[in-house]
Order: structure tokens, then C-alpha cells, then sequence
């Protein structure tokens, strides 16, 4: 299935919501991505690592390393208060732009 | 930020290692994951590699964003601090001045040291090269050496690759190339350059038996030959003989020396061959003309070599008791010995601007502590929107680093211009002043400085933020602690520098109240250089000096009649030059001294009016007179202090004693010391002698003009004289004696001047800085001073305890700065003349100025506090 386009700033706010309740390395990252968007998504290692870096430089994200369900030593990401807050006001500004859209396109 | 940046640049390394093992998890969960939804193992991994989509493209985007991550966020704060800077222009003025003048008055001193101190010297493989000396116990350590003895220390010697001596005396006057020039002549062994490391320019080195040869300094070729390109081989006219040039120096060559090698001259512009390939004969063993350098062989410690020399000088001490009685050899490494002397001062102007520059540094962090408390709502604002500890810090220094850098690119485009402005300026005593200038390790230090700076003031704030608990509005009590430690600080450095100024002023203030022995007000001199005609070719005795005496006499005729002179004289030396002849003597009437143990005097060829036209005493007997001359007894007159040395008891009027040519002479007179050494050295023993009855020729003598009013206006009339009586004669040192005064006080003029400027910027900026504090403090506590006021505390009451404020911190600063100057007074005692360095009134002067000038920088801002209404401050808020 072919990926589709992504928002700016889509991306972001999927890896902020699927770190929001634990700590998570990249493959788990990318499956929860798929699990809460019922498969829409599906996010490939090429886009997500180099998001993950980003978030982590600008302080959203901080990583440990750790060892995973499969006993194997990975990167684990978990969200820092700032990405916590990140997290907070992207949500709402999603949940504007949504209902701005949906109310756009119901009207005749 | 900072820190991501680091590591993405400098710890690449383990970055990468990490991103690899990252994605070779991920690879390896991802096929777990399909074999778990049932594919063959062969397919799972496939699969998981290609939803990968290339390692190598994945791992190339994560290092692009990383690094473009990091720029952009040090892009933004550098955005964010420059305009927050722009909302404040003037706390942005004042900082990147202050930091411009501080680093820019840094990095000048630093280049003066670099030059000076620092700089390998400008020869190859520079730490071989040793200059050598005689030294005895009573004459002093630093003697030049007599050739003969020089032959055999180069015979002798297995430690030194090569030994070369060079004898500064030889002059020059160069004839058909238009108006006759003296030159400056040194004689030198043909291995003098090559011991260096020098190549010539053009053509080659003597070869050591080359007789009438001469290399030319690279200005001399410029100046008098046109800089032709045909000049190795040609002819030159010199002392009225032929000589063939071999050779021409590089540009670049300069010979470092010290002020006082080479009886004070500073360059010379043609080198001739001193031979010395066969032994001397043995008088050579008694005369001191010679300047000796030697190279080290490739790993030879200076230790072996100075055993090596001792075991030598114990054999000539045995050999030649007459002359090398308690003689022995030194050694020191030509580095250490030309900067010996200016060390001291220069490390002092180098620590002084350190601590002007450590002021201003306080200076600025208490503006920006006074800003953070002002922006700390502002923080916690952004703090409560998410914003990290870190990043905030990351922040704050991120603005003080681009403070730092605008100031310190401020400071560096006023270090071009003030570097060679200062080195057209540094007093011309100062060693390898050709050295001078802004290199790599100049701007290698002035970017040290200038992040120290930054982190230094940076991080002030911070400190702050972690020590003191905010109150609940969000504003500091005023009372700070730190901001007391910053004046403190700041007091006591100023005043450390203040104390140094003041003892340097009063020690030059003291050297120029020296009186010089004569009077120097209306003097001219001027130095002329004879032609080897003059001399009649007869080295000893007294006929040679009659040519010159004709000279002298017809010179003076004309002279006396140029308007405005009022009287005139000749004489073998300046005063104040650091030169002079030295002859040992015998007292007629005395036991005869052991071999090897001299009475030796400076002497002085002068002639009749001499004493009367520079105006030096006669105290007792009478000055010399025309008659005094070659066909007359044989007369000499001694300074008080030879009079004194030698005849403590008796009238040395009227005693005769002889030098070497054995012919007695009668004292006539005695005549008043002069500071022929300089102002701030005792006067030596020592003789004056009629020109006529010199023992051996003096060829260039200086003339002393006493004029009625300004003497420099009588320079073209004196040179016209000169061209009237010979046109072969070159004139130059043309000087009036009030320059030459100046001119041997400049090294220590120079240090008083720079250290006085340092102590008034200190000064300045350390009561801009307690101003400030106290401004600060009065703002913060109107209310309170209101409340005070309403429940009946007097205006006078307030104004008190704010001064007493101000007053109680500039005490405790002057009582620490007294401290270090205590501890430090020592250091520079070497610089001092006529003061100690712990001087009471110095000390107290300056304390009393700080402490005054620190009262008055309290006393505005308690005057605003008094002045406070009570009700606005209680409406306040």
C-alpha cells in the first residue's frame, strides 16, 4: 500500500502520542504508530529515525538504552516534560484544524 | 545544544556507533516481528531489510538532520540573543565597549610580549645559540671578552659547533656616493652568520684570511647603492681605502641584542672581517673589544658546556695571571640574555591589562546580573511553557558569547591599528622591537581571552539563579552577595593597579629629579666622524691628535660665531649614552699593585670650555684651557667620586699618576659626578684628559653647544659650519641634551604612562561598577526607604546607611587590594628607582583616592533614595 502523505508535523505528533504512556524503541514506535491509526500509517525506518533524532535534539525526546522484549540491547525513547508540553498544545491545535476541516467540507 | 553540537562534530565516533547498533535492533525486531506473522526466515529478513529502505540512505538522513538540528538551534538563540541585545541597546553598548577596550588593550600588551619574549628567536635551531663573557668578581659578570683569550676558547672548546665573536667599534665613512656617510661597522669572523643560520641575500660570507671585503646590511644596500643588483664584486670607498662587497644580508635580518651589547648601538650597516685565524699577539689578551656567540652542538646541554668553559678559564687563569687573575667564562643562551631586562616589566604591563580586563568582566556581569533579575519572569514564563533548564542556560550563554565576540572583533580592528602605532612608540631600548606583531598566537590568545571572558561573565548570572531563591514577586532582594564580591573584587584590583601606577610615576618622577651633573637646558650635540686622516695613521701618542685639534679648533671658531650660541666644547662621549672608555692607572708615590690587579677609571677626552658649556662644576683646581694641548705638560682632571675613591684624605690636586703609555700626569682640578651612565645608576671614578694629550686616538667627536635660547634652531647653521671647515665630515646624533635626558629615561617613562592609563580605566570602570551596584540596590529598595521615611527616619538617616553601604564594600576592596599589593610589591621592586615598593604615601595616596572616588559613586544613587517620596512608595505597587 502506498504511504500516504504525511502533514507537516504529522509525523511528529504520532511518535508524541505513541510515547505517551511508556518508553519505546523504534520498531515499537513505528507498530504502535500503525496499531492507533487502525494500519493508515505505516511508518517506514527512513523517515522515522531521522524524526526521532530531531525530536531528541530539540529536547522533546530523550533515549536510554535498554534491553527490549526480544532480550535484545536497543534505543529506548521516552517523551521529556518539554515534549510532554509539546505533545499537549499540538494535540489541540490538531483537534482544531480537524474539526475546522470537517465543518469545511460538510458545509454545501 | 552546545552540547549535541559537540558531539555530532568532535564525538562522531561513538554518534555513529550508536545509530549503527540502533538500526541493527530495529532490523532484527522487524524480522522477529514477521516470522511472527508466519514468513519463511529467508523472506522475514528480506522483508525487514527492505521496509528498511537502505541502511546507508537512513543513517545519511539522521547525520544531516542532526547536524542541521543543531545549527538551527544555535542559528536561533545567536537570533534570539542579538535581538534581545537590540531591545537594550544601551546595556549592549556598554558591554561589547568595555569587552572591545579590554581585550583590544589585552592583545596589544600580548603582542608586545609574544614579540619580545615569547617568539623563538629569528635563527634557526635558536635555543643552541649562547652568548659568552668574561666575568671577574669585583669588574662585574658580564665583560666582553679580549681576543686572544676568545682565540683560545674556540681553540679549546668540544661542546660548541662554532664560536664567533663580533667588536662593535669599527666605523665607517663611506666616500663617491654623494654626500659622505658614517656608517656603523662591526668586525666579525667569517663563521659570524653562518653560527646564526643566516643566508645572504646576494653573494656569500667572507672566507676567513679575506682582507678589504665587506657585506652590507640589506637598508644600507637600499639606501646608498640603489639596491643594484650588480653590487657583489664592485668596489666601495671606505676610510679612504678600497673594500670589495661580497655579500648582502637578507631584509629580514636583525641581530637581537640587549640596549647595552655593543656600547649601546642598536644596528649596524656594514660587517667587516675581524680575521683572527692565527693567535693574537699578547696585548690582545688585555683590551676587551670582542662579543662572543656560540653554537652549541646538536644535544650538548648548556650545563656540559659551562663545565667545559670553567675548565678552560682555570687554564688561562693560570697561564696568563697578568691579565686573567679571578677570571672566569659565562654562558647564557642568547634568548635569555637579550630580554633579561624588560622580563619583568613586561609581564608587569601584561598582569596589569589582565586586570583591567578582569574588571571590566565584573563590571559586565553585574549589568547582566541586573538584567537576568529584570528578565526573570520573563524565564519562568518560558520555563512553565516547557522550555528546559538546560536550553534557558544554553541561552543565556549563548548571549554572552556573541557579546564576547562583537567585543572581541571590536578589540582585534584596534589591535591592528594600535599594534604598530604602539611599536613606532616602544622605547628604542627594547630588544627585537622588529618582532613585534599580530600572529597566529596573538589571535590564538585573543580568542582565549575572549571565551574565558565570555564564560567567565556568562556565567555569573547562573550562579546567581542557583543560590538565591526568588521571592515571590520575582525580584531579588537587591542585597545581593555576589554583587558584593564583584565590587569587592573590582576595588581591591583597582586599586593593585592604582598602587603600581603611582610607584611607577614616583620612581620616574625621581630618576628625572636626578640632577645629571650639568646643566641641561640649552644644549646641542652632535656627533662627527673623522676620516682615518685625521688619525696620522699613528695609533699612540699625542702627535696624532693634532689634525683633529686643527679641526676642532677651526670648527669652534666658526661656531662661536653663529648667533645665539654662547658657548661650546668637544668631548669623546655623550652624556647619558651608556658608553665609555675604560684605562687602568698607577698613582704616583703608592705601592706597587700584584700582577693581574689594576685601579681602573673611566676617562674621557674633552676639550678646553667642554666643562663650561655643558655646565659641570669645577669644585676645585681649575677646568682645562687652550694650552692645554700636545705640546704642553701633561694634565687630568677627576670627578668627585674618583677623588674621593682614591684620595679619601688628601688634596688630589697637584698628585700625578700615568696609564699604560707611562708618561705621568699632573691633576689640575676636580670637577662635579655626572650621570654619564644613566640617571638612575651612581657616577663611576672618573678622569677627564685634554684632547691634545689623549694616549690614543679618538676620531669621533661629539660637540656640546650651549645656546641662549632654543638650541635645535641652531642644527643647519652648525651643519654648514661643519661643511665649511671639512665637506668629507659626516654630522649625525644630532640631539638637543634635554632629548637625550628623555630619551634615558623611555623605558621607564614608557611603563609608567601604560601602567598610569590601565590604572585610570581601572578606576573609571570600577566606580562605574560600584555606581551601578548601588543604583541598583536604591531602585530595589524605594519602598522600603519610603516606609522608612513615613514612619519618621530622617532623609540624612537614609542618605547615611546607603553610603555606608557603598563605603563599607569599597573599604573592604581597598583593604584587600592593599593585601595583594603587599604580596605583590616584591615583584616589582627591580623596577623601582628611589622608591620602595611598599612606599606609605604612595599607598595611602591611592587609597584615599579609590575610597573617595568610591563615596561619590554612592553617593548619587543615595541622593536619589533620599530624595524618594514617602507616598509614592507607598503607592508603589
Amino acid at each position: 500500500m502506498q504511504e500516504p502523505e504525511l502533514l507537516q508535523g504529522t509525523l511528529d505528533l504520532l511518535i508524541l502520542k505513541s510515547l505517551a504512556l511508556d518508553k519505546m524503541h523504534g520498531m515499537a514506535i513505528s507498530r504502535r504508530i500503525s496499531q492507533i491509526t487502525d494500519g493508515a500509517f505505516k511508518v517506514k525506518a527512513g523517515s522515522l529515525f531521522p524524526a526521532l533524532h530531531r525530536m531528541e535534539q530539540a529536547g522533546w525526546l530523550s533515549s536510554e538504552w535498554d534491553e527490549s522484549e526480544t532480550r535484545r540491547r536497543s534505543k529506548f525513547y521516552k517523551l521529556t516534560r518539554t515534549g510532554r508540553g509539546r505533545l499537549q498544545s499540538e494535540s489541540q491545535r490538531w483537534e482544531r484544524i480537524a474539526l475546522a476541516m470537517a465543518s469545511a467540507l460538510l458545509s454545501t | 545544544m552546545l552540547q549535541a553540537l559537540f558531539q555530532t562534530l568532535f564525538r562522531k565516533k561513538r554518534v555513529e556507533q550508536e545509530l549503527d547498533d540502533e538500526l541493527a535492533a530495529y532490523l532484527e525486531q522487524a524480522t522477529a516481528e514477521n516470522l511472527r506473522q508466519g514468513m519463511a526466515p529467508e523472506a522475514a529478513f528480506q522483508k525487514a531489510r527492505c521496509d528498511l529502505g537502505g541502511i546507508e540512505q537512513v543513517k545519511e538522513n539522521v547525520r544531516a538532520i542532526r547536524v542541521g538540528v543543531s545549527l538551527d538551534i544555535l542559528i536561533q538563540d545567536v537570533r534570539y540573543a542579538i535581538r534581545s541585545l537590540r531591545k537594550n541597546p544601551s546595556f549592549a553598548a556598554i558591554t561589547i565597549l568595555t569587552l572591545a577596550l579590554g581585550i583590544g588593550a589585552n592583545t596589544t600588551i600580548f603582542s608586545v610580549v609574544n614579540g619580545v619574549l615569547l617568539k623563538p628567536l629569528p635563527y634557526p635551531n635558536p635555543d643552541r645559540l649562547i652568548t659568552l663573557w668574561e666575568t671577574h668578581p669585583t669588574w662585574g659578570p658580564f665583560l666582553s671578552v679580549a681576543p686572544a683569550n676568545f682565540y683560545d676558547w674556540r681553540a679549546q672548546t668540544t661542546s660548541f659547533e662554532k664560536m664567533a665573536a663580533l667588536d662593535p667599534y669599527p666605523d665607517f665613512i663611506l666616500t663617491g656616493t654623494g654626500e659622505p656617510r658614517r656608517l656603523a661597522g662591526a668586525a666579525i669572523t667569517a663563521d659570524f652568520f653562518s653560527l646564526l643560520g643566516v643566508k645572504m641575500a646576494l653573494g656569500r660570507n667572507f672566507r676567513p684570511t679575506e682582507d678589504h671585503v665587506v657585506v652590507l646590511t640589506h637598508s644600507t644596500w637600499e639606501r646608498y647603492f640603489g639596491a643594484r643588483a650588480t653590487m657583489v664584486g664592485s668596489e666601495v670607498r671606505l676610510n679612504d681605502a678600497s673594500y670589495t662587497v661580497v655579500g648582502v644580508l637578507p631584509p629580514n635580518f636583525s641581530l637581537v641584542s640587549k640596549a647595552s651589547d655593543f656600547q649601546a648601538r642598536t644596528r649596524f650597516d656594514i660587517w667587516t672581517n675581524l680575521g683572527l685565524t692565527s693567535p693574537p699577539a699578547a696585548w690582545q689578551r688585555g683590551t676587551h673589544p670582542l662579543y662572543v656567540y656560540g653554537r652549541l652542538k646538536l644535544g650538548v646541554p648548556v650545563e656540559q658546556a659551562r663545565a667545559e668553559l670553567d675548565h678552560i678559564a682555570d687554564n688561562l687563569r693560570r697561564l696568563y695571571p697578568d691579565d686573567n687573575k679571578d677570571k672566569g667564562i659565562v654562558a647564557v643562551p642568547l634568548e635569555e640574555h637579550a630580554v633579561a631586562n624588560v622580563r619583568t616589566a613586561l609581564f608587569t604591563l601584561l598582569a596589569a591589562v589582565a586586570m583591567v580586563l578582569l574588571i571590566g568582566c565584573a563590571n559586565i556581569a553585574n549589568l547582566l546580573l541586573t538584567r537576568a533579575a529584570g528578565r526573570q519572569k520573563e524565564m519562568a514564563l518560558r520555563a512553565a511553557l516547557g522550555a528546559s533548564l538546560g536550553r534557558l542556560v544554553q541561552q543565556l550563554l549563548t548571549e554572552s558569547a556573541v557579546l564576547a565576540t562583537l567585543g572581541s572583533g571590536l578589540g582585534l580592528a584596534f589591535t591592528l591599528w594600535s599594534v604598530p602605532t604602539l611599536a613606532r612608540h616602544l622605547p628604542a631600548d627594547l630588544p627585537r622591537l622588529s618582532d613585534i606583531s599580530v600572529d597566529g598566537r596573538v589571535l590564538m590568545f585573543t580568542t582565549f581571552i575572549t571565551l574565558a571572558t565570555g564564560i567567565l561573565f556568562g556565567l555569573v548570572p547562573l550562579v546567581q539563579s542557583r543560590g538565591v531563591k526568588l521571592n515571590a514577586r520575582g525580584v531579588s532582594s537587591g542585597q545581593s552577595p555576589l554583587r558584593s564580591v564583584l565590587i569587592v573584587g573590582q576595588v581591591s584590583l583597582a586599586l593593585v593597579l592604582l598602587a603600581g601606577a603611582g610607584l611607577m610615576t614616583k620612581s620616574l618622577r625621581a630618576l628625572l629629579q636626578v640632577s645629571p651633573g650639568f646643566e641641561t637646558a640649552h644644549i646641542l650635540t652632535a656627533r662627527f666622524s673623522l676620516p682615518p686622516r685625521y688619525a696620522n695613521g699613528n695609533k699612540f701618542g699625542t702627535a696624532a691628535h693634532r689634525e683633529i685639534s686643527v679641526f676642532q679648533r677651526e670648527l669652534a671658531d666658526r661656531v662661536r660665531n653663529i648667533p645665539g650660541v654662547k658657548s661650546l666644547g668637544f668631548a669623546s662621549h655623550p652624556p647619558l649614552a651608556g658608553t665609555n672608555n675604560n684605562w687602568s692607572f698607577f698613582i704616583e708615590g703608592r705601592p706597587p699593585h700584584p700582577p693581574g690587579v689594576y685601579d681602573s677609571t673611566d676617562y674621557r677626552p674633552v676639550t678646553a670650555g667642554y666643562f663650561e658649556a655643558i655646565g659641570i662644576p669645577v669644585k676645585r683646581g681649575r677646568p682645562f684651557e687652550a694650552r692645554d694641548d700636545e705640546d704642553h705638560p701633561l694634565v687630568v682632571i677627576v670627578n668627585e667620586t674618583m677623588a674621593r675613591q682614591f684620595w679619601p684624605t688628601e688634596n688630589p690636586v697637584g698628585k700625578r699618576l700615568r696609564f699604560g703609555d707611562q708618561n705621568w700626569r699632573t691633576i689640575i682640578g676636580i670637577v662635579g659626578d655626572v650621570h654619564h651612565e644613566g640617571l638612575g645608576i651612581a657616577p663611576a671614578p672618573e678622569m677627564y684628559v685634554p684632547w691634545g694629550q689623549v694616549p690614543n686616538v679618538e676620531v669621533r667627536p661629539i660637540i656640546v653647544v650651549r645656546s641662549f635660547n632654543d638650541p635645535a634652531g641652531l642644527t643647519n647653521s652648525l651643519r654648514k659650519a661643519v661643511a665649511d671647515v671639512d665637506p668629507e665630515v659626516p654630522m649625525d646624533q644630532i640631539a638637543t641634551m634635554d632629548q637625550l635626558v628623555s630619551g634615558s629615561v623611555g623605558e621607564s617613562r614608557f611603563r609608567s604612562i601604560a601602567i598610569s592609563l590601565f590604572a585610570l580605566l581601572a578606576l573609571f570602570m570600577a566606580s562605574i561598577g560600584l555606581y551601578g551596584v548601588m543604583s541598583y540596590m536604591v531602585s530595589q529598595r524605594t519602598r522600603e526607604f519610603g516606609i522608612r521615611m513615613a514612619v519618621g527616619a530622617s532623609r540624612g538617616a537614609v542618605l547615611r546607611q546607603v553610603v555606608g553601604q557603598g563605603a563599607r564594600l569599597a573599604l573592604i576592596g581597598v583593604a584587600g587590594g592593599l593585601m595583594i599589593t603587599a604580596l605583590l610589591g616584591r615583584l616589582i621592586a627591580s623596577l623601582l628607582y628611589g622608591v620602595k615598593p611598599l612606599d606609605a604615601t604612595t599607598l595611602a595616596g591611592v587609597s584615599i583616592l579609590l575610597a573617595a572616588v568610591a563615596l561619590f559613586a554612592s553617593y548619587i544613587p543615595a541622593r536619589r533614595a533620599a530624595n524618594a517620596d514617602p507616598m509614592d512608595s507607598l503607592h508603589y505597587e
